[in-house]
């Protein structure tokens, strides 16, 4: 790309061995309901340079939303500081390139070309639905759509030059629902980068049904129960469980599987997947330094197969990256994309049946806070419903679940049949766990 | 880099098809993020954010839109598709812009971060983590960051409001994690203020908080897991004032009681607490973290009493959810950056002084939980569900503190909660923390002097007792 010209030309000049830039672009449309009237619209543009160089061999990071003249000398003399500040031991390493590459086309030029009027008409019918649905409806308070386009390339001094393009749309609503003294929210969130997956009714009923069952909430007594994680719920401790996969965590020491390459790490119900080249609207075929990614399986069986490499992590474990290296935050460190949970085969209903009495949690609040990454222990806030006599009962409200999180996988009896992919990017089932801690009354 | 003449023109384009309102918001913002991790830098990252949001409203709705591209032609650009979001005819004279002088509340510092070397800045990160390592031979880990900005904003409105504010930010972090015997626990502090390199260097006894930290982190190796249930609470001061701002901070905000969302929507003027309660959200604050000289919509900062005597007596207000209000904006209206459209948010919120001692709560409480350090939670404003955790705690025993505790959560109802506060200390404290919500992450401070709440759930990994 020759607008970039100048930055590889101005580098080279400054004595920065290898530069790396990953430039993305991205725009966005939303607008929101509320009372029938059109609330608020919103049109984006995000602009934004990432680059990395290698200076007296060490790695140095700057970035900016700011395009002039000038970007390039910025961009360069903030490296080559940045670079001469580190003294951690690293080699540093930008990526020549991948022998072969799995591109797919993802982008669909429907999701743009799809008039606003649909999309607006949908939005007031949702609110219209939701409202009409059940006299305890007592607000809409959220209703939106989004679509949000954008394209990425990455390029550095070895000639490599890597382009994506994708797209995404997105329906949210939420309600509160008001019967007596009792003040219940729900929502819901469809995600996906493709139009004929969503449908008005099926997810207005879905927020519907989920709220109105919250009604009669109480808290069960405090002591250990057989528990179901819905799906949803696996979803959010999921991504903390597999952090622990990480090989930049395990080699800092504050994974909780060192060594446990080709150990247990769950039941042997669990077998979990990573799989970025899986075509949807997390597809990515190469990560953000620019190697070509792969599915593979992390847990199989219990046992785990492998660790997340980025190029730095490979380089000290004397293997190959995995192609897991993401950026978080300017710096790239260690992600994963396209999770899948392999489903069991009995069904929710199943599950309850053979568990009789116990409890179904769906839904946890602040995993951000109460949720320890070093223990592994954590203790949520949790709505969910009473298990007695093999059946879903009373709802719960207000409680909390407690236990640690690698027991809870090493403890998984049952895997549900009912995957779906949320859009959290995780294509999971709800678990039957042996025992977790409830607090309530 | 927007001129007043481009504002004019920018403004007028916007407002073209009916909006009653437009306004202009830049941004330019230069930020260092330098970490260490056991004595060594593992980076230093640059960042420059950049970029221009307008915003228009008309009646109850609003329209934004924002872009990183300064050309003449996409702003205008800009201007006249959020303007189009409305159709009309043109309903606003535009007020001339007149440049309104900002009174400093947090731009003071004799030493502004951007004047400090990276060497300065490398010696100060080394002697906390030397602290916290030299600290205790079970202290495998040590992680230390500073984080510093400076973000330059110009707010041009269709009142006439031409408004130009620095804002200087620095905080700290320190993470200690311990480990003896296969268990691996950990514990961070985060000093933080709108100040520059003399707040960390002597405003603030830095070098006793890191050796608090890696005792805390130590502490709970021998912590023992909580039981759950039922019971009373103490919530020590400062972090702990983390209740108070996700129970009844967030519900006092406009966004929720505009739409009567939250809980505490028709309460104004209603006994909510015992009368030794009283609360206020003060942004002007000299130095605070939270503290801004104007509001996102460049409004001067302003002190608000949340509560009186135990009355509600006010809410966070922004100029748009004030509209359904039919109430003034009260300086608080924030966003994270350009890319956020600005809405009521707190600032410095913080529970002030009651008539009690510490020694008086712990002494009249028989059984419950001492919370003495709180971590972080979230809370539902439209039901006031609440959950946060306790990072140290210990059990009370027959008035008394007894053993150490770990892995609690606490959840209640933020409305009932406040109602439960029997007893209020006087010994105050703030700290700094993020707090994210739908105008992205901004810096706050919670802060309360230690207070009791006769009973909340605890849940703990030790069942019922």
């Amino acid at each position: 790309m020759a607008k970039f010209d100048a930055y590889f030309a101005l580098a080279k000049e400054k004595g920065v061995e290898v530069l790396e830039l990953y430039y993305s672009r991205a725009k966005s449309l939303s607008f929101k309901l509320y009372n029938a009237q059109i609330e608020g619209y919103k049109l984006s543009e995000d602009i934004s340079l990432y680059a990395r160089g290698i200076y007296k061999g060490k790695i140095g990071y700057a970035s900016t939303e700011k395009m002039t003249k000038e970007t390039p000398e910025f961009l360069v003399n903030e490296i080559i500081m940045n670079a001469g500040t580190v003294t951690k031991e690293e080699l540093a390493i930008i990526f020549k390139g991948s022998e072969k590459y799995k591109k797919k086309k993802v982008y669909n030029p429907e999701i743009a070309e799809l008039s606003i009027d649909v999309k607006k008409k949908n939005l007031f019918e949702i609110e219209r639905k939701l409202k009409a649905a059940d006299k305890r409806i007592a607000q809409v308070d959220a209703c939106s759509y989004q679509e949000r386009e954008s394209e990425a390339m990455l390029l550095n001094s070895y000639g490599l030059q890597l382009k994506r393009k994708s797209n995404y749309y997105y329906y949210y609503a939420g309600v509160l629902a008001i019967q007596g003294e009792e003040r219940k929210s729900e929502g819901d969130v469809h995600f996906s980068n493709d139009l004929t997956t969503f449908n008005v009714d099926t997810f207005v009923n879905k927020i519907i049904s989920k709220a109105l069952i919250k009604f009669g909430g109480t808290q069960c007594p405090s002591k250990d129960y057989k528990t179901v994680l819905d799906k949803e719920v696996v979803a959010d401790l999921l991504s903390a469980y597999l952090d622990n996969a990480s090989a930049d965590e395990v080699q800092k020491k504050t994974s909780l599987m060192i060594g446990k390459l080709n150990q247990p790490v769950a039941s042997k119900k669990v077998t979990i997947m990573e799989m970025p080249l899986k075509k949807n609207a997390f597809f990515t075929y190469f990560d953000d330094e620019g190697v070509a990614t792969y599915n593979k399986t992390v847990v199989k069986k219990g046992v785990l197969q492998t660790y997340f490499h980025n190029l730095n992590t490979a380089h000290k474990d004397g293997v190959q990256t995995t192609g897991n290296g993401y950026r978080s935050g300017g710096k790239v460190g260690v992600g994963f994309q396209n999770i899948v949970l392999k489903p069991g085969r009995k069904s929710l209903e199943e599950l309850f049946a053979k568990i009789g009495d116990g409890v179904y949690i769906t839904e946890v609040m602040g995993v951000h806070a109460s949720l320890n990454p070093t223990s592994g222990n954590f203790s949520l806030q949790a709505n969910g419903f009473m298990i007695e006599n093999g059946k879903r009962s009373t709802p719960l409200t207000l409680i909390t679940v407690a236990g640690n999180l690698m027991d809870m996988f090493m403890n998984v009896k049952e895997v549900a049949s009912d995957n779906e992919l949320l859009s959290s990017g995780y294509d999971v089932p709800s678990l039957f766990i042996k025992k977790l801690t409830i607090a309530g009354k | 880099m927007i001129s007043k003449k481009l504002a004019s023109v920018l403004l007028l384009e916007a407002t073209a098809s009916g909006a009653d309102f437009a306004e202009v918001y830049l941004e330019d913002t230069l930020s260092s993020n330098l970490s260490m991790e056991n004595g060594k830098i593992e980076e230093r990252v640059s960042t420059n954010g950049f970029g221009v949001g307008i915003r228009v409203l008309k009646g109850l709705q609003s329209a934004y839109g924002y872009t990183s591209d300064l050309s003449k032609k996409s702003l205008m650009k800009l201007a006249q598709d959020v303007g189009k979001a409305f159709s009309g005819p043109r309903v606003l004279t535009l007020a001339p812009l007149e440049k309104v002088k900002v009174k400093e509340i947090i731009n003071l510092s004799t030493q502004p971060m951007e004047t400090i070397s990276v060497k300065q800045k490398i010696d100060l990160l080394k002697m906390v983590n030397d602290t916290m390592a030299s600290f205790d031979k079970r202290i495998v880990r040590t992680n230390v960051y500073l984080n510093d900005m400076v973000k330059n904003v110009t707010i041009f409105n269709t009142l006439g409001r031409y408004v130009e504010d620095t804002r200087r930010r620095a905080r700290l972090y320190m993470i200690a994690v311990a480990a003896e015997n296969g268990k691996i626990e950990n514990f961070g502090e985060g000093p933080g203020a709108s100040d520059g390199f003399d707040f960390f260097t002597s405003k603030i006894k830095l070098k006793e908080m890191a050796i608090e930290t890696a005792k805390s982190a130590i502490s709970l190796l021998g912590a023992a897991e909580c039981p759950s249930g039922k019971m009373p609470v103490v919530i020590g001061n400062g972090f702990g004032g983390v209740i108070f701002h996700e129970a009844c901070g967030h519900p006092f905000e406009a966004s929720a009681v505009s739409k009567k969302l939250s809980v505490f929507w028709d309460k104004l003027g209603k006994q909510v607490a015992n009368p030794i309660v009283n609360a206020v959200d003060d942004g002007t604050i000299p130095f605070g973290w939270g503290s801004t000289n104007v509001d996102d919509e460049g409004f001067p900062a302003q002190k608000v009493q949340l509560i009186k005597d135990g009355v509600l007596n006010s809410f966070m207000i922004d100029q748009f959810n004030g509209r359904r209000m039919k109430a003034e904006q009260n300086g608080h209206s924030r966003r994270q950056n350009y890319k956020f459209e600005p809405t009521s948010r707190m600032t410095n919120t913080y529970i002030e002084n009651g008539p009690h001692t510490v020694e008086q709560i712990i002494a009249a409480t028989q059984y419950g939980l001492y919370a003495k350090k709180m971590g972080g939670g979230s809370v539902n404003p439209a039901t006031g569900e609440f959950n946060f955790t306790v990072s140290e705690g210990y059990m009370i025993r027959n008035g008394k503190i007894a053993e150490a505790v770990k892995g609690a959560a606490l959840v209640g109802k933020g409305d009932e909660t406040l109602a439960k506060i029997d007893m209020v200390a006087n010994d105050l404290a703030r700290a700094q923390g993020m707090c994210g919500a739908a105008s992205g992450s901004i810096p706050t401070d919670v802060g309360q002097p230690t207070i009791r709440v006769t009973e909340i759930t605890v849940g703990g990994r030790r069942g019922g007792q």
